[in-house]
């Protein structure tokens, strides 16, 4: 892990961007979040670095913002750093940021993937978009019944659980998740 | 003698582990291991097979301390709710819950809806 030693690899110089959001019209937690990054780390994936990147910003955010979106952020950030290490790609770093901007808050992860897990992560912010208790419902079931693949609970309860609104954006093969909230 | 409090307890960094009473076990802490199975799977699977041994009518998991869990650590709580429903002489698997700890509200009421035959939420705080 690095903090602000390096910058995150170029984007392509013709890129596609595709935007993915579970918040509807009406959610005062969705739109682009651009602002102030309060925190950058960069690892890589495959490594061990989730237990102490999640520590740290766990206790940064508990530190800098108001407890329950604090609370609500560490799990964010848990599960989207959980995602990037299990399924980016080892030839580029994973990128987490703490990012505040005047009303939103949140944490964004990038890392480059693979097309198939690129799709698989759209459907589901999808299916999340569409209903994300009913989702956190199915995926749970899956749980019990040791569905394959392999259940996908960790956006449910970025969803669900914590009500964080999930941003994908998806450039090249460069993906973005981000999830955020009201300051 | 109660083989339920004869388990061994795995002692772990960040979760808090104690056999309370003959028929509970209290957790606190967070549990953020990538794969908590390792440590977790295997106590919780000597717990349940102690609770049918002893005939146990009830087991109460006190996680009302748990402040933070990652998903593989739900999982392993549908796990042993899961053994509890296969068995054929059942025991009630009562979580202790804290209100203020937002995953255990949402986790558990999940839980409760695909298992209620043999689950059962208690909160407290």
């Amino acid at each position: 892990m690095a903090l602000f030693e390096r910058n995150p690899p170029p984007s392509s110089s013709s890129p596609t961007t595709t935007t993915t959001s579970t918040a509807n019209a009406k959610s005062r937690d969705g739109g682009a979040l651009n602002g102030r990054t309060m925190v950058r780390v960069i690892c890589t994936a495959g490594s061990g670095a989730l237990e102490y990147t999640h520590a740290f910003i766990s206790a940064y955010a508990a530190d800098h913002l108001r407890g329950a979106v604090a609370q609500r952020l560490s799990v964010g950030a848990y599960e989207l750093l959980s995602n990037a290490l299990n399924f980016g790609s080892v030839s580029s770093d994973i990128v987490l940021e703490l990012i505040e901007a005047d009303t939103l808050v949140g944490v964004r992860v990038s890392n480059e993937a693979i097309q198939a897990r690129i799709s698989m992560l759209s459907e589901h912010l999808l299916r999340l978009r569409s209903n994300a208790e009913q989702t956190f419902l199915e995926e749970l079931r899956r749980s019990v019944t040791g569905g394959i693949p392999r259940p996908m609970l960790g956006l449910a309860r970025v969803c669900h659980e914590v009500g964080l609104a999930l941003e994908l954006q998806v450039q090249d093969r460069r993906v973005s998740v981000t999830a955020q909230c009201r300051r | 003698m109660s083989q339920f409090t004869a388990v061994k307890v795995p002692k772990l960094e960040t979760v808090a582990i104690q056999l309370t009473d003959p028929n509970q076990v209290k957790l606190s802490g967070t549990i953020t291991q990538k794969d908590p199975s390792n440590d977790l799977a295997g106590f919780f699977k000597a717990l349940h097979a102690a609770a049918i041994a002893d005939k146990l009518t009830e087991v109460r998991a006190d996680v009302s301390g748990l402040t933070f869990v990652n998903s593989s650590a739900i999982r392993l709580f549908v796990d042993w709710a899961t053994w509890v429903k296969n068995e054929r002489e059942r025991y009630t698997l009562r979580f202790i819950t804290s209100r203020n700890v937002t995953w255990q509200k949402t986790s558990f009421t999940a839980l409760m809806s695909l298992m209620k035959e043999v689950l059962a939420i208690e909160q407290v705080t």
